[in-house]
């Protein structure tokens, strides 16, 4: 019985390392059963062939996310500020924006940017489209995490401010935006995270990010699992860590104050 | 200082909090408000401090009359005066020194070192010199509020304002923080107080309004309030505050 539960002062590490390894054995368990009843035959040898292109997508899907995550946390103070501008076509421009994008399904908004926005743009370098198309999803959620963020640094903190002669811009500079960055750092990671999930679906408009790259083998080869197995394992070797850091900032923080 | 209410008028809704109350005062130290619980004691010190506007009057203080319409000049008249919150307000993501600094910094114009010079020399007269370097969250309540007084005096204020700057304390810290308020005044601070602990009021001001129903219900020195009062709503109040002291 004890070695099932966690009780709380008592450091019961065999206990974790027991269930830990119980968990995944068991899920290894529901993998085996499933691939064995498919009956599939693994020829791994067709993804040393496409090495290169998994590297390279890789690649492009880890820039294509920071590239994105940069530019949508610029539109993100941008309209998250903004929906609560006095300058209203300003305030409802933003509002529109978050409703929008937050509404609509990503697969729906790449769609419609790649082939009538970027077309009538003749924007066709497609590595700029996709991060442009991240960076505008992206810019929604972060909006979202930083009105939200604002709202959480209380009227007080802004009337002792103007009590002390501190004018609006000083205040949001050195009292809000200081507490607002490390109240939402957790989501912002968080959000990077979701950023390196969500673009696998630029493959749609032939992207050549990560997925693309396993889309393309299977296309060639029918190696369905050689090809989206090491996908899934790839992608969890960026989101398990940025998860980890996510956890570490929350505690972090939530200490603090 | 000189505090003159010219038919000063605040409401909220249909409540009249202070209805067409005047006032002179010609040469006041410490002006302390009393009054029961809602009566517009906050409401008053968050005109005089200038973070309130009134529907209708005005208010002079040393002859000047604050400019409730133009922000700019309620700004620069915000910079001269120094205010304590009830709930010490301090900013959570600095160190208690920071807090003092970064008006004086931003404010002010002090430059880096001249700020950490003045802001260090008041926590060594004020026994807080030790926890210059930690954040609000590591301090007590007691500790917190005289870091935010001397926050507020470091920009040297023409007068210092504080709502009831003890009642969030636990009554073991109440009397480190009246001390300190007491110190100040006795080097000359102006100030204006609202406080319930009538002890420290009687003894520290030199004069007392007593805020309620719309107006003053009664004012003077310390002792024509507290002995020679003869207002029921007054009287009633007392009894009620000093039962149990
Ligand atoms: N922003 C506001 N909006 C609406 N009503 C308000 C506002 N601020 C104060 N009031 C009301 O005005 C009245 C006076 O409030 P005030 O805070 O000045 O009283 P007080 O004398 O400081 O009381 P206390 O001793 O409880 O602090 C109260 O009835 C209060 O509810
Ligand atoms: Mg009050």
């Amino acid at each position: 019985m004890n070695f099932f539960t966690d009780l709380e002062g008592q450091n019961n590490r065999p206990a974790h390392v027991a269930s830990w390894s119980l968990v995944a054995l068991l899920l290894a368990a529901v993998f085996w059963f499933g691939f064995s009843r498919l009956g599939y035959r693994f020829a791994w040898g067709t993804i040393y062939d496409y090495r290169m292109n998994f590297l390279k997508g890789y690649g492009q899907t880890l820039l294509i996310s920071l590239f994105a995550l940069v530019f949508s946390i610029i539109l993100g103070v941008l309209f998250g500020l903004g929906q609560s501008s006095r300058i209203l076509p300003f305030r409802y421009l933003s509002r529109f924006y978050v409703e929008l994008v937050r509404g609509t399904p990503l697969l729906v908004q790449i769609l419609i940017f790649f082939y009538v926005i970027a077309n009538a743009a003749g924007l066709h370098n497609r590595f700029v489209v996709g991060v442009l198309i991240m960076a505008l999803f992206s810019g929604a959620y972060i909006a979202e995490i930083i009105r939200g963020g604002v709202d959480s640094v209380g009227e007080t903190q802004r009337e002792t401010a103007k009590s002390l002669g501190f004018s609006p811009f000083q205040t949001y500079l050195y009292v809000i935006f200081p507490q607002v960055i490390t109240r939402i750092l957790p989501s912002l990671a968080g959000q990077l995270a979701s950023l390196i999930k969500d673009s696998s679906l630029l493959s749609v408009i032939a992207i050549k990010e990560f997925t693309m790259a396993a889309r393309e083998m299977n296309a060639n080869t029918f190696s369905t699992m050689e090809a989206y197995i090491p996908l899934a394992i790839g992608y969890l070797i960026l989101t398990v860590p940025i998860s980890r850091l996510t956890r570490y900032l929350e505690r972090k923080f939530s200490y603090e104050t | 200082m000189k505090l003159e209410l010219d038919n000063l008028s605040k409401h909220f809704g249909e409540l009249k909090v202070l209805d067409r109350v005047s006032l002179t005062l010609e040469d006041v130290h410490a002006l302390v408000l009393i009054g029961p619980s809602g009566g517009g004691k906050t409401t008053l010190l968050r005109l005089i401090a200038g973070l309130e506007k009134p529907d209708g009057g005005g208010l002079i203080i040393n002859d000047h009359p604050i400019e409730f319409f133009s922000e700019e000049s309620l700004r620069e008249y915000r910079k001269r005066i120094g205010m304590v919150f009830q709930a010490y307000n301090l900013f959570p993501h600095l160190t208690a020194l920071q807090n003092i600094t970064l008006p004086l910094v931003k404010v002010h114009g002090y430059n880096e070192s001249k700020a950490l010079e003045e802001a260090l020399i008041l926590l060594e007269r004020f026994h807080l010199a030790d926890q210059a370097h930690k954040k609000p969250a590591m301090l007590s309540g007691g500790q917190k509020q005289r870091i935010a007084i001397c926050r507020a005096v470091a920009i040297r204020p023409e007068f210092l304002l504080l709502d009831e700057p003890t009642s969030a304390l636990d009554p073991e810290y109440t009397s480190e923080v009246l001390d300190l308020i007491g110190e100040l005044r006795d080097e000359g601070m102006r100030l204006i107080l609202v406080t319930h602990e009538m002890g420290f009021a009687r003894q520290a001001s030199d004069y007392i309004l007593f805020v309620g129903d719309g107006g003053l219900i009664a004012q003077g020195t310390p002792i024509d309030l507290f002995e020679k009062q003869r207002d029921e709503r007054v009287n009633r109040f007392f009894n009620k505050v000093l039962k149990y002291n």
